[in-house]
Order: structure tokens, then sequence, then C-alpha cells
């Protein structure tokens, strides 16, 4: 086998953070949102403005927020206005505003200290910069749902309403909320609903054509000429589809047959990649979900996939997931956490959904908390994170 | 300040180092990184920004210092720092 033959181009352009310059059927939903912002080419200074955008995974929300922000950043530049689009992931931040915050004034002044201050006093902060600098911010809040969550009303209210009460300021600070249905902003009051709800985006699912389109865009940029040939991506698209019209599976789908190619020494991407390809994947699960644990997350889950790999059970114990733990800090040289914190971890991978929890009432010494992981195969999960916390590691 | 009293501190060479290393930083942030306390830390910033080596930004409660680009002094430091330090 030839180390070097390759049937990519540029995998990196099938990359979970890759905004293609164009985006196949997402151009009226790219102008509108252009309408929206039009005022910041003209005069950012008067206003400031809110924009959500819904709809289900793999929909093309975030690359439509992000297409948008390079755009309108190239656009302002031309005419003299410093303008920043951020992007903030708030789930990655777990749905903190003050996180979230830090995470954009750090872009600022990367050293900011993390500590000492409000986000209140956080965003009277930024705006500080922002006013030091003649800048302008669109401020893309991605996953808007988990700052709902875990802020609610307050949080949202000081987002929007703040600026209101700087008199005779300039304005700085655009809102861009990304989630996936309205239903999230249900729980809000009437008033800090109200601020947001005045300029929607839905994004509908891609039909099996519309993926079709977005592969095709992909192929040509990802791989070489004549490897992928139509039936692949009409087997790609149709796995997609079947996914809820989710582009972003189709897309991970597609490099993982790529890789299936190349292991395999084929000059193609035969459908039969594609095919070992899905029964390697897990959708349900994102694999962005696992690269933002923070590292004892990642150790302690890591212990879950290898008892789950090394014992043919459904279900762990948190004491006997707690060894496991210890092992792998041992493996990776770190002090493991206590008890308490790993209660707190395991919450976290609950609510995103890798892993699920009972509690039993087995046992003569109380109620004990049993682990699972329903939806993804261990050796898999087991793979992936050790390939992380390596590249961390490194 | 003379010269000699100036570079006799080994916390103010320290802080001059962080500084010229991560660009800026608040009083705590240097604390740590020297190893030395609060007070301590900030007696010297003080002795630094009076001579125009440092100055600071106030956020709220917060300050971030940072070396004053502008200042011969500043630049004739980074200058050695850098000789020294190949």
């Amino acid at each position: 086998m030839s180390p070097y033959r390759s049937v990519f181009k540029d995998e990196t352009k099938l990359d979970i953070n890759y905004v293609p310059y164009r985006l196949p059927h997402r151009d009226r939903e790219l102008r509108l949102l252009m309408e929206f912002f039009s005022f910041l080419l003209r005069t950012p200074e008067k206003m400031t403005q809110r924009v959500m955008i819904t709809g289900d995974v793999g929909t093309g929300k975030t690359a439509l927020s992000q297409r948008f922000g390079a755009d309108i950043t190239r656009e302002a530049k031309k005419r003299g206005t410093n303008l920043r689009y951020i992007h903030v992931n708030c789930r990655e931040y777990r749905g903190s505003l003050f996180l979230s915050l830090h995470h954009v004034v750090s872009i600022f002044h990367p050293n900011f200290p993390r500590r000492g201050y409000s986000a209140e006093e956080l965003l009277g902060i930024l705006l500080q910069i922002l006013d030091e600098q003649k800048a302008y911010v669109v401020l893309t809040l991605d996953e808007f749902e988990s700052l709902v969550e875990r802020e609610g009303s307050d949080a949202v209210y000081k987002l929007t309403r703040l600026q209101e009460i700087r008199l005779n300021k300039p304005q700085r600070i655009s809102l861009i909320c990304i989630l996936r249905s309205l239903k999230a902003i249900e729980q809000l009051d009437a008033s800090a609903r109200s601020t947001l709800q005045s300029n929607i985006i839905h994004l509908d699912r891609y039909s099996k054509q519309q993926l079709t389109d977005i592969l095709n865009n992909r192929v040509s940029l990802a791989f070489k000429p004549l490897t992928v040939p139509e039936d692949t991506v009409s087997l790609t698209a149709e796995l997609a589809f079947s996914e809820n019209g989710n582009a972003r599976f189709g897309i991970e789908l597609l490099w993982r047959a790529g890789k299936y190619a190349d292991a395999e020494d084929l000059d193609t991407v035969t459908p039969e990649c594609v095919r070992k390809a899905v029964s390697s994947i897990y959708a349900v699960i994102r694999k962005s979900d696992v690269v933002s644990l923070r590292l004892h997350e990642k150790l302690f889950l890591l212990g879950i996939a290898r008892f789950f790999k090394q014992n043919e059970t459904a279900y762990v114990s948190l004491a006997e997931a707690e060894q496991a733990y210890a092992v792998v800090c041992e493996e990776f040289d770190v002090q493991p956490h206590s008890h308490t914190q790993l209660w707190k971890y395991l919450r976290t991978l609950s609510t995103l959904g890798i892993v699920k929890t009972e509690v039993s009432a087995a046992g003569l010494r109380g109620r004990s908390t049993c682990i699972s992981l329903p939806r993804i195969p261990a050796y898999e999960l087991e793979k992936e994170l050790s390939n992380l916390l390596q590249k961390e590691r490194s | 300040m003379n010269i000699e009293d100036f570079f006799s501190s080994k916390v103010r060479m320290k802080i001059l180092k962080i500084l010229s290393e991560v660009g800026e930083l608040n009083i705590s942030g240097i604390a740590r990184r020297l190893g030395v306390n609060y007070g301590t830390t900030n007696k010297h910033l003080k002795i630094l920004e009076n001579e125009g080596i440092v100055q600071h930004k106030r956020f709220g409660r917060i300050r971030i210092y940072r070396l004053n680009e502008y200042s011969p002094k500043t630049k004739a430091i980074q200058n050695l720092l850098e000789v020294w330090e190949r």
C-alpha cells in the first residue's frame, strides 16, 4: 500500500468548522440576514439589531451565520468601519453568560482575569472596550437554548436592554441568537421574549436534492477529481435525508467514507465505503459535544467507555466508573478529582445526552447510580476520546 | 529612581519579563506568575508606572498593566531583555 495515495485533495473542507464561500440553498436567507444588518454599513452607531435563526440540527444555522459574519465584516472594512463578528457557542461555555462574555472580552484582551466581577460588569467592560476602539460587534450566541436554560430571562434582558440605558452613546452590540426552535424561549418572561422575537429566520430541513447539491459542492472542494462517483453522493444524501435532512451528518459521513477508501487503498470512494462509514458514525452524539468537554469530563467518560468495552454489561455503577476513571487518570498522569466533582461531571454528560443515569434501589446500602451508554458504541467513543486526549497532551 | 536602585529588584525585572512575554495582565495574574503576594506586586508596579515604563488601563475594579511602548526606557529594557534572553 502506498502511504501517500489519498482520495482527498483537501480534507479540511469537510471539517465541522469549515465555512464554504457559497452556501447552496441558503442564498435567500443570507440576503435576508444582510438586509437586517445593512444599517451596520451605513450608520452603525445609530441602532442595533437582534435576529434569531432557528432550524433543526444540520440545517446550516451556524454556517449561515458565519458566512454572513465574514461577508459583512469584509464589507465594513472596505467602508472603514471597525466591525467585528464574534461567534460564541453557549453550550461550550456551559450556558453561562459570564463565561460567554468573558470569551468575547478575551478576544480584545487575551489575558483578561476570570474572577472578581459579575456578568453585568463584564458587559459594561465590553462596551467600554468597544467605545475606546470605536468598534461594533455582531455577537452570535449559538446554541442559545443552553444560555436560556441556565440563566433565564435576566441574562437575555441584560444582553438586549443594557445598551438602551446608554443614552446619547453609540450603539455597539447587535445580536444573532441561534437555536433549534422557539420553544426554548417560551420559558422567558414576556419582556425578555419581546426583545428577541422581532426578526426570525427559520431554516427548513434540506430535501434530498438539496443535500445532493451541498455534498457535490463539498466533494469538488475536498476530493480529487473523479474519486467520488455519483452513486456515492446519492447514497450519502439519502442517509443524511433520513437523519432529518442533516447536512452536517452527510458531510461527516463523506469524510469517513473517504478515510475508509484511503485505508483500503482504493481509487474511488465507493458506496460500500459509505456503508462502512455509516455503521461507525454516531450522529446522535455530535463530535463537537465531546470536543467541548473539560479534561476531567473526558477522562471520566473515557473510563466509562473502557469499562463497557471490557465488560459486556449494560450498566456501570458510579463506584465502578470512578475506579475506571482513576486508572485513566494514572495513565494520563493527572490527579483524580473528588467524588463530588465526578457527580457534577456525570450530570453534564447526562445533560448532553452522552450517558444516561438511573438511580437504582438495589443493594442493602441504599440507592446507587447506574450509568449507561445508550446510543454510542463504547469502542467508537473510546477511540475518539483517546485521540482527543492524546492531542491535548501533545 | 536611579538606575542601580531600579535594576536591583528581582521582582521588577520579573514583572518586565512577564509583561513583555504576555503583553498585558492584571495585578493578581502577575502576582500568581511571580509567586509573590498582591501587595508586593502592586508596590513594584507603581514604581514601574512612576518611571513611565508600564501603564495601566482600568476596567471597573480591574487594572490591566502593559509595557508603555512609547517610553524610551521601556524600549531600552525590551532591547536588553531580548539580547539577554536570546
